[in-house]
């Protein structure tokens, strides 16, 4: 393993660690729950799991129809299992299975 | 009335849809990692440290452009300090139940994805305790060192024969997110879901795919403090 590979992992995981630990040590519990704190915080997952949708999808506005459009039978297959069984395990793996069936079908 | 699990039990069925998911998003990344010239276990290696799906794929071209080390590190752990919000956000949700005694444990799998699995069982009823997060956490980071390792073993162009199944593959995290999304979705949030969305997808089309993922998150955000949030507001 080369050291500059190592290296550099180090400094991104070492950094990357304390972004996710060191805010963990503030203490929120006595935080004004009607405050904008708070409701900064409550609204962060919400608009973070939004923004990874979205970024998730964005490469599919450079990619050919088919393409696009076996990712439309993919996102109809997750709203619909979703709707019907209420579960996030069924309405993902129903969403990777339309996709890969429709590229299965020639919408690739 | 809910049934209360026990916390390795609740961890287990919310790293269910995680695991699946991630297993081949990183066996797509050592598949990648191994084609561009690393070797595996430089690929393994990045899983094992940095454990950040986006900022490994971002380390492959760097490494590969013989970017200078320290830059090249610096860029991949900015890309991350959007995971800087994710502990204090499970916590407030979390109220009186939100201990923090083995954080610096279970902090360390705080990706977008264990974070987003987290708060998708908080909302609908989870109780939070650190064994559900040492769970969760330990599945999703097993799942993505073991399909590293199968990617990398497998080498450049393994799926390159399978389209069908590369392509149910590559939709698995979008499914994911839309799902989990659905399951926290309620009509108050849908102002800052929607802002969210659009503040990333016009970063990214303006600027670039940080300044996408900053910009939707701050946008959300911002919409929960400034708009009328009763939902938000009586969160537990």
């Amino acid at each position: 393993m080369r050291a500059e590979v190592l290296e550099m992992a180090l400094i991104a995981g070492v950094l990357t660690y304390l972004w996710r630990y060191l805010p963990l040590r503030a203490d929120l519990r006595k935080l004004d729950r009607d405050g904008p704190f708070a409701r900064f915080l409550a609204a962060t997952g919400p608009a973070a799991i939004a923004m990874l949708f979205v970024a998730e999808m964005m490469p599919l506005l450079h990619v050919t129809a088919p393409q696009q459009e076996r990712a439309g039978v993919g996102v109809l297959a997750v709203l619909l299992v979703y709707l019907w069984r209420r579960s996030v395990v069924l309405a993902t793996l129903a969403g990777a299975a339309a996709c890969g069936g429709a590229a299965a079908l020639g919408l690739s | 009335m809910r049934r209360e699990r026990s916390p390795v039990v609740a961890g287990l069925q919310a790293a269910v849809p995680l695991v699946l998911g991630y297993f081949p998003i990183a066996f797509s990344f050592g598949v990648a990692a191994t084609r561009n010239g690393l070797s595996g276990v430089e690929a393994f290696a990045l899983s094992v440290i940095v454990f950040a799906g986006s900022a490994q794929f971002l380390a492959i071209p760097l490494i590969a452009g013989g970017a200078p080390v320290v830059v090249a590190g610096l860029t991949l752990a900015a890309m991350n300090l959007r995971h800087a919000i994710y502990g204090p956000t499970l916590l407030q949700k979390a109220g009186a139940a939100g201990a923090r005694r083995h954080g610096w444990i279970w902090a360390f799998t705080l990706t977008d994805e264990v974070f987003a699995a987290a708060l998708g069982a908080l909302s609908k009823g989870q109780r939070f305790s650190e064994g559900f997060m040492l769970v969760l956490g330990a599945c999703a980071y097993v799942s993505w060192l073991a399909g590293t390792a199968a990617g990398a073993w497998a080498g450049g162009g393994a799926l390159e024969g399978w389209p069908a199944l590369s392509a149910g593959l590559d939709f698995m995290l979008p499914a994911l997110f839309l799902a989990l999304l659905m399951s926290i979705l309620s009509g108050a949030q849908v102002p800052v879901v929607a802002l969210a969305g659009a503040a990333t997808l016009a970063g990214t089309w303006w600027l670039s795919g940080t300044a996408g993922v900053l910009s939707g998150m701050i946008a959300g955000a911002v919409a929960g403090v400034l708009l009328p949030q009763p939902q938000v507001r009586h969160a537990r």
